[in-house]
């Protein structure tokens, strides 16, 4: 009964002043939209980082040529070579997937239309440390590698570049550098990652773009698909061991390599994500605290204003726990109110956010709980001392009061 | 039914003792119709306030149905306020934003009274006081006469042993101020113990006794059969 009656004279006092109460909840607002939006924000940020990451299969390395060293004076470009990724294939100790690369960058013409393409020599493996997959007709093999065939497979995008389809293009021959090239394979949409838009581009088999397109073995990469749960920094050592005996490094000398853990970077963003949102999801939380001084000054001004209504209710029969209370319900209901409207517009510009950027929309039902619950509390820590005022007045002073 | 021995009370007004009250022996028994008259300053609302338990004297005993008063705690004092008293204000002291209904049903709530048994007894007060068709009004929709009958039949509702009414018909007019004093008088025939404060002498003259207080003291003590 009591509690119900509480409930309705604080509705009705929050009813009565709609604009100030509104604009008392209005730093709870921001601050419950802020926290919603950035929590939200960072939860769809990563869940976009786990489908790319997804989209490699494996985990992938990356083996780039760095710079001879020797005693601190540099000696030129040391390259990797097909023989390195021949060393590095012949290791049996890990479940690993050698992927040597070569790009060039080349004319590309079919009937009228031409594009400026870049050519990718690929070993068979590439494709699924990549995590590429075939649209419409085949990759090439190993054996057709071997063979220096002129096959080349091309993205998703190739075909509109020249002004035809993708099914038109398949088994038709097409001119890269002049030469022609069968075209037996056409990938499915992979989208761009960063700086790479595999969807423009053109695979042939390693060997054939050493001998007929690059004329070297110099390769631009090896990438080393691992499994998700390998010990990276023991494949790390592996591959530092062979190319260290490949390339005739001494002891104490540098690394002429360089080794990239593209999921470390991963790591890192994700981190980096997550820290961004606790820091702005702290200053939201300040400012939920800095709301909550601005509705316990209101709950003051409130119940100095409501000082004659106080003692008549206590003229009543109320006790000061029934003061205290109704004016602690007032205060978490105003917060509370105010934390529900915040998590929808804070809802609301998560999701404009997310489609802007193309990320699923993703939002943690326990953030939702949690930041109305804690604006509740605020206004329920910030409605103890005017609450307490309310109910310690005198009554028959109050009844005096004009 | 009321006993006070030597009431005193006065303020700390900075570093003075302002005396409200100088030593008040009364003594009130049940149906009786009291009015307390005096000039404006001389302890009326004072002496209402504590023998109605919204205060507690400086000095002296208090004895409210043969219970010493003067010293009990704030919620036992709220929970004789709520039971024991009905309280009658010269501006009526309704809730602006509630129904003449839900202003009659607040004493019922705080004594936690169930709700549907407390809501026939609220519109039975209400009909009492003739405004059985006015229960959903607020405040600004009725007249003064009809808000200060709201008020007495939120006085009424948790059957209590006295009505104390500070100046009921002040901001009333003559005519009004006749019909409220009425319904005080017909409540009064029902056994009701009635205590007015007044300075209108055509009110005072229509209870059965008439205290004049002057300067925190007893002046005369008139009981006009
Ligand atoms: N809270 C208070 N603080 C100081 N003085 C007060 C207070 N309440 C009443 N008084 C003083 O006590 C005296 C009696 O006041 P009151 O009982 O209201 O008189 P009445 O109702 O007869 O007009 C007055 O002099 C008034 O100024
Ligand atoms: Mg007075």
């Amino acid at each position: 009964m009591i509690l119900r009656e509480s409930f309705e004279s604080a509705l009705n006092s929050i009813k009565a002043n709609a604009l100030r109460s509104f604009l008392t909840s209005l730093a709870i607002i921001i601050g419950t939209a802020a926290v919603i939006a950035v929590i939200g924000i960072g939860t769809s940020a990563n869940k976009a980082l786990d489908a790319e990451i997804d989209e490699f299969g494996v985990r992938n390395l990356s083996i780039f040529a760095g710079q001879k060293r020797r005693g601190g004076v540099s000696s030129g470009a040391s390259p990797l070579t097909l023989k390195d990724a021949y060393a590095l294939e012949r290791v049996t100790e890990h479940d690993w997937l050698v992927a040597p690369g070569i790009q060039r960058g080349r004319q590309v013409q079919f009937e009228n239309n031409n594009m400026q393409a870049s050519i990718n020599g690929y070993s068979v493996n590439n494709f699924p440390v990549r995590g590429f997959n075939i649209e419409y007709g085949r990759l090439f093999t190993e054996k057709e590698n071997l063979a220096r065939k002129k096959y080349v497979v091309i993205g998703s995008k190739v075909a509109s570049e020249l002004k035809t389809f993708s099914r038109n293009l398949l088994n038709k021959d097409v001119l890269i550098g002049g030469a022609s090239y069968k075209v037996i394979g056409i990938l499915k949409e992979e989208g761009s990652s960063g700086w790479q838009s595999p969807d423009d581009e053109f695979y042939i088999p390693i060997l054939t773009a050493t001998s007929r397109i690059a004329g070297t073995e110099d390769l631009g990469w090896i990438n080393v698909g691992i499994p998700n749960d390998a010990n990276v920094d023991l494949v790390m050592m592996s591959i530092e061991e062979v190319l260290r005996r490949q390339h005739d490094i001494g002891p104490g000398e540098d690394n002429d390599f360089r080794i990239n853990d593209w999921s470390q970077y991963a790591d890192l963003r994700r981190q980096a994500t997550n820290i961004f949102a606790l820091l702005i999801a702290g200053i939201a939380g300040i400012s939920l605290v800095v709301g909550g001084i601005g509705v316990m000054n209101i709950m003051l001004v409130s119940v100095t204003e409501r000082t004659r209504e106080i003692g008549l209710r206590k003229a009543l029969g109320a006790t000061p726990k029934i003061i205290l209370f109704q004016f602690l319900v007032e205060a978490t209901i105003l917060c509370a109110i105010g934390g529900i409207i915040g998590v929808f517009i804070g809802t609301l510009l998560l999701y404009v956010f997310a489609s802007f950027n193309d990320w699923p929309f993703a939002m943690p039902f326990s953030a939702i709980l949690g930041s109305i619950t804690f604006s509740a509390i605020v206004g329920l820590i910030f409605g103890i001392w005017p609450a307490r005022r309310a109910a310690k007045l005198d009554p028959a002073v109050s009844l005096r009061y004009e | 039914m009321i006993s006070t021995e030597n009431l005193e009370k006065h303020y700390e007004v900075g570093p003075e003792k302002v005396f409200a009250l100088k030593g008040i022996d009364l003594s009130i028994k049940k149906g009786e119709f009291v009015s307390i008259m005096g000039p404006s300053g001389s302890g009326k609302t004072t002496l209402m306030n504590i023998i109605g338990c919204l205060d507690s004297p400086s000095k002296g005993d208090y004895f409210l149905n043969g219970k010493l008063v003067s010293d009990l705690s704030d919620d036992e004092l709220a929970k004789i306020r709520n039971q024991e008293i009905g309280f009658i204000f010269q501006s009526f002291n309704l809730l602006a934003r509630n129904s003449a209904l839900s202003n009659v049903l607040l004493p019922t709530k705080y004594a936690g009274l169930d709700g549907k048994k407390s809501l026939s007894i609220a519109k039975e007060m209400l009909e009492l006081v003739g405004l059985s068709d006015r229960t959903d009004h607020t405040p600004s929709e009725l007249s003064g006469g009809q808000q200060q009958r709201v008020a007495i039949a939120r006085a009424l509702v948790n059957r209590p042993s006295i009505i104390f009414a500070d100046e009921p018909t002040g901001n009333l007019d003559s005519k009004t101020g006749q019909d409220v004093m009425n319904l005080l008088k017909d409540l009064n025939n029902n056994g009701q113990t009635i205590i007015i404060i007044t300075h209108e002498d055509n009110i005072a003259n229509q209870s059965n006794r008439i205290i004049k207080i002057k300067d925190g003291l007893i002046e005369e003590d008139n009981k006009n059969v």
